[in-house]
């Protein structure tokens, strides 16, 4: 941080504030969504279906009558659920095979991480949309398919770090002093590999809210009538050639600030760890 | 051994490069082809019930358990996938009753249609961008395409399509509907190469080129704005740092003129891009199965979304091999490109 310019850090901060107004605000929608939202995100209404933005219905209602402000209300709670727990699972099986498969050199790590390769070689998107819709179309089987879409990406970081922590000094200095492969590697090595990967880790759950939405939105997701962007992006598709414009823009908006918050907050983690990187500002 | 290596040596480089990236191919196809065998393996049930319907009769069921050899080892039934998917057999699409491959064929040129324009448009508009605000740093191209960039990553693209088409086809009426690749009372071009917008322009079909470039225009922008940040991004970044080197420094202290500068400082910008060009397919795949369902654009993408929503595991297989089997092809060739683009790398 000391090496950017006054200007730079100024924009930085403003950046940063910006993104965690956002956090602040989607937990506030997660812990407070039944005290915020001023109807059931889940109730039909039909006699007041397709009703435009008013006082009543901030946001308009949906096609079956749902107030679409509730709904995108209580839809943080879900899309944030499998994002972080997607993320989380990524990140609790793809850091210690990273450590491992980078402090050991054999024929096993290699092929580990040939396997990895071609994992990311197919594109994401499409794999995960067969994974899901084999699997099953359930909330849960979402988050494990972004779980595993995800891990290579962490073990990749964390391996590259491991590689270079490997050869240095200090780690001699531990194996001499009696220490075991497992204590170097988690209490010597990991602190020390970890900052890339706590940047990686908010910009990966931007990327799963946005996997989440567009694998809802076609159908090999989250099902009706359960509150999630990218399903109410899809029920409000059609009307948008009509001009019903509200059904899908407020879920879409809803996404966007998502993601963009944690795109935010993870430059703001980049700045600060790497200074030498560079930032959006 | 020796002999081998010795001969290798011998052969022209641009040879070289290739012959030894196509090496790499062959067991990466056959990894693809463990990932998209497996992938059926998941289906919870009995494989046959699944890939013959509910209605299948228990004689169907068991010559298809003999025909897809459940009854062997798993190796054996994965040697024989192997050899079903070398000799062209992707199965039977469930929903429309042809070989996978069939359907495949048919829908292939409508995505890559739109993916190649895609891309064309993506790689013009991020350099350009990522020129202009290196250039004049500081200046207004720069700020905006800070701010896009940031904004880029974070938009939805199924989203995007649905906004552009409620501006500029419900709203202000100057896109043509959003139904297909070619206005509905219009013939398709003759297929030669299977693109609407060059069988047409061969054929001197002008009123279906006007249609087809007009309803590419929705779907190419809708790619290309939430795709071009990327690239842009990633170009600022490599050209900039070229273009405050010092072999640039030395040609402007010689007095080239700037078209020259610039030009020499994207040449040798060019291997990092080329790289996340090949990504950027990887990634226009994925979007255009979104942005293919929103146009109802009749290509792999739509196909791929119909077999999710019907169940279709032997259609949905088949996509993902094709799929996975194309990005490889590109990775192949822009890991030749990159070769060719750098000739400081040893083959």
């Amino acid at each position: 941080m000391t090496r950017l310019p006054a200007s730079m850090r100024r924009h930085l901060g403003a950046a940063a504030a910006i993104g965690l107004l956002l956090l602040v605000l989607q937990i506030v929608a997660i812990v407070f969504a039944p005290a915020i939202a001023p109807y059931s995100p889940v109730d039909a209404d039909p006699l007041n279906s397709l009703q435009p933005p008013s006082t009543a219905h901030w946001f308009g209602t949906d096609v079956s009558g749902m107030d679409i402000f509730s709904r995108v209300v209580f839809a943080t709670r879900i899309n944030l659920l499998i994002s972080i727990v997607a993320v989380a699972g990524a990140f609790a099986i793809g850091v210690p095979i990273g450590l491992v498969i980078g402090f050991y050199k054999n024929p096993l790590s290699s092929l580990v991480m040939r396997a990895f390769d071609f994992i990311q070689s197919f594109p994401v998107f499409v794999l995960g949309m067969a994974l899901v819709s084999v699997l099953g179309q359930e909330v849960w089987n979402v988050a494990i398919v972004l779980a595993v879409l995800f891990i290579p990406m962490f073990a990749r970081l964390i391996r590259a770090e491991v590689l270079s922590l490997r050869e240095r000094p200090f780690i001699s200095a531990a194996r001499c002093s009696g220490a075991t492969d497992l204590s170097i590697m988690f209490r010597h090595i990991l602190p020390n590999a970890l900052t890339p990967v706590i940047v990686q880790v908010s910009i990966s759950i931007g990327m799963a809210i946005l996997l989440t939405a567009g694998l809802s939105f076609i159908g090999a997701g989250v099902r009706m009538p359960t509150p999630e962007w990218g399903l109410m992006v899809s029920t409000g598709a059609q009307l948008m050639i009509l001009g019903v414009w509200w059904v899908a823009l407020f879920p879409g908006l809803a996404i966007v600030f998502s993601v963009l918050c944690f795109a935010l907050l993870g430059d703001y983690a980049r700045a600060v760890t790497d200074p030498s990187a560079e930032t959006i500002s | 051994m020796k002999s081998f290596f010795s001969m290798w040596r011998r052969l022209p480089r641009p040879l070289r490069i290739i012959l030894s990236r196509v090496g790499i191919l062959v067991p990466q196809m056959f990894g693809v082809m463990l990932v998209t065998f497996i992938l059926i393996r998941l289906l919870p049930g009995d494989p046959t019930l699944l890939l013959l319907g509910n209605m299948a009769t228990p004689e169907a069921i068991q010559s298809l358990r003999e025909r897809l050899g459940l009854n062997d080892s798993i190796w054996v039934q994965f040697l024989h996938y192997v050899g079903n998917v070398v000799h062209g057999d992707l199965g039977t699409s469930i929903f429309t009753s042809n070989p996978v491959l069939t359907d495949l064929q048919e829908r292939a040129p409508a995505t890559l249609e739109l993916i190649v324009w895609a891309m064309l448009v993506t790689i013009l508009i991020g350099v350009a961008v990522a020129v202009a605000a290196t250039v004049r740093r500081g200046g207004i191209i720069d700020h905006a395409s800070r701010i896009y960039g940031l904004a880029a990553g974070a938009i939805p693209d199924f989203w995007v399509a649905l906004l552009l088409i409620f501006f500029l086809f419900s709203l202000a009426g100057i896109a043509p509907a959003p139904f297909g690749r070619i206005d509905a009372l219009l013939t398709p071009p003759q297929r030669i190469t299977g693109f609407y917008t060059v069988d047409s322009l061969l054929t001197g079909n002008w009123e279906a080129l006007g249609s087809a470039a007009a309803r590419l225009a929705l779907p190419v922008l809708t790619l290309t704005i939430v795709n071009a940040g990327a690239l842009m991004k990633l170009t600022r970044t490599v050209f900039g740092d070229v273009y405050r080197s010092d072999f640039i420094r030395h040609a402007r202290a010689c007095g080239l003129p700037e078209r020259v500068i610039v030009r020499s400082a994207l040449r040798n910008s060019l291997p990092p891009i080329i790289t996340l060009v090949g990504f950027l397919f990887g990634f226009l795949l994925g979007a255009a199965v979104l942005v293919e369902t929103i146009f109802a654009w009749g290509g792999l993408g739509q196909y791929a979304v119909q077999a999710v929503t019907n169940s279709d595991y032997p259609a949905l297989q088949g996509f993902v091999l094709v799929a996975a089997a194309f990005i490889l092809l590109v990775y192949m060739v822009v890991d030749i490109l990159y070769e060719f683009a750098d000739p400081r790398i040893k083959v």
